[in-house]
């Protein structure tokens, strides 16, 4: 009944925008599959750069926008979206919390062009390119450091459920069902107490299949990350990398953290202690908060000190 | 009365509510490896095992709320706009 009615009403129109990812977020679009159709009937879209050929800016209703801020391109595009939608989402980690693309904020543009072209082994130009491409800006920024964002989608990318569900309660004006529970909430291990007493490297042995991986030694960050994935990385063997970025709980307290949080956590299911622990996750820091380095919301906590910690990491390898 | 409840499917059994609990609110079910609340009325509202639980799945409802002096509130103006 209700659908009948909703495809009588205007369509309601949508703009994407891609700035720097990786467009794993667009093609999450398409991952809904034949859910799509559904959200089809009652969506026009514009602006879509894998989809349409619209190089301007319509008037849209809602914005999605994937991607980090990297170049000045990025920032162009940004803001041309914030003009012409009137929501816009911050869709994807990157666009949230800087992603992947927001490591690039531990090293200068420098260090990143003579790694990428200057001093690469497997490129044979050694110039950096200077026409053609976007300047880089000097730092790598989540979109809401340069507009307004209305709403937070995180995921890299989020599960097509979520996003299915994000624009239809939009559409239909309810609340979204997204839930604050962490990635642990659908794994299928059991967090057994053990008496591990050394942490284990990722490549270091085969994981059992069904308990934990803090119980077993293993650092995975399911615990301290949100659900916006249906967990399928601990649930096929694979220690969760936190891509969807951090839980609400670590987000909105200084003193909490996510090294902190496993280490609560790990220290009492196992016989490592918690300091082991933190200065191991504070060694492999790049690994560990390569999703959310770039996020003020991490980056300004009293503790978090990234580039120390990777120049202790560094300082060890010479 | 404060209200706890737990999700039963994202509880991954590891005891720590139990083990962190002041007021010993939870017993822990070894067949079922599952955390159970046991007596609900002793909760002070603490929520030490709500930030603890690995998964998110403790909820408490009718507790006394402290406002958290050191609360990022830049961040929580951004909290409830996520989906």
């Amino acid at each position: 009944m209700s659908q009948t009615t909703s495809t009588k009403k205007a369509p309601v129109t949508i703009n994407t925008e891609w700035l720097s990812d990786c467009s794993g977020c667009h093609v999450a679009i398409v991952d809904m599959h034949e859910k799509l159709l559904n959200v089809l009937e009652a969506i026009e879209i514009l602006h879509c750069p894998v989809l349409t050929d619209i190089k301007d800016y319509p008037k849209a209703n809602i914005g999605l926008v994937s991607g980090a801020i990297r170049t000045e391109h990025d920032r162009h595009a940004a803001e041309e979206m914030r003009k012409s939608c009137d929501v816009i989402i911050a869709w994807g980690s990157c666009a949230v919390y800087g992603g992947i693309a927001g490591a690039g904020i531990v090293h200068s543009k420098e260090e990143i062009f003579d790694a990428v072209y200057g001093n690469n082994k497997t490129t044979i130009s050694h110039n950096s390119p200077t026409t053609g491409i976007s300047p880089f800006e000097k730092l790598v920024t989540p979109i809401d450091e340069v507009i307004n964002v209305d709403l937070y989608l995180p995921g890299c990318p989020p599960h097509p459920a979520f996003i299915f569900d994000a624009l239809l309660s939009l559409l239909e004006g309810r609340a979204p069902k997204a839930t604050k529970e962490s990635v642990c909430s659908r794994c299928n291990r059991t967090m057994v107490h053990t008496d591990v007493d050394k942490i284990k490297k990722n490549f270091e042995g085969v994981a059992e299949k069904e308990n934990c991986f803090l119980s077993q030694g293993y650092i995975c960050l399911g615990s301290v990350t949100l659900d916006r994935c249906m967990s399928p990385c601990p649930t096929n063997g694979m220690m969760c990398t936190g891509c969807a970025g951090a839980t609400m709980q670590v987000l909105t307290e200084p003193n909490r953290d996510i090294r902190t949080e496993i280490a609560d956590r790990m220290s009492k299911i196992t016989k490592i202690s918690r300091d082991d622990i933190i200065s191991e996750i504070e060694y492999s820091a790049k690994s560990h908060y390569s999703y959310t380095m770039a996020s003020k919301m991490i980056g300004k906590k009293p503790t978090f000190l990234i580039k120390k910690w990777i120049a202790n990491t560094e300082a060890e390898y010479e | 009365m404060i209200h706890i409840s737990i999700h039963e499917q994202a509880c991954r059994g590891c005891q720590l509510c139990a083990d962190i609990c002041p007021t010993k609110v939870f017993t822990y079910d070894t067949s079922l490896m599952k955390a159970i609340i046991s007596h609900e009325e002793d909760c002070i509202g603490c929520l030490s095992c709500s930030y603890l639980c690995p998964s998110g799945a403790l909820h408490h409802t009718d507790h006394h709320v402290v406002k958290n002096f050191y609360h990022d509130l830049e961040f929580l103006s951004r909290m409830e706009k996520f989906l």
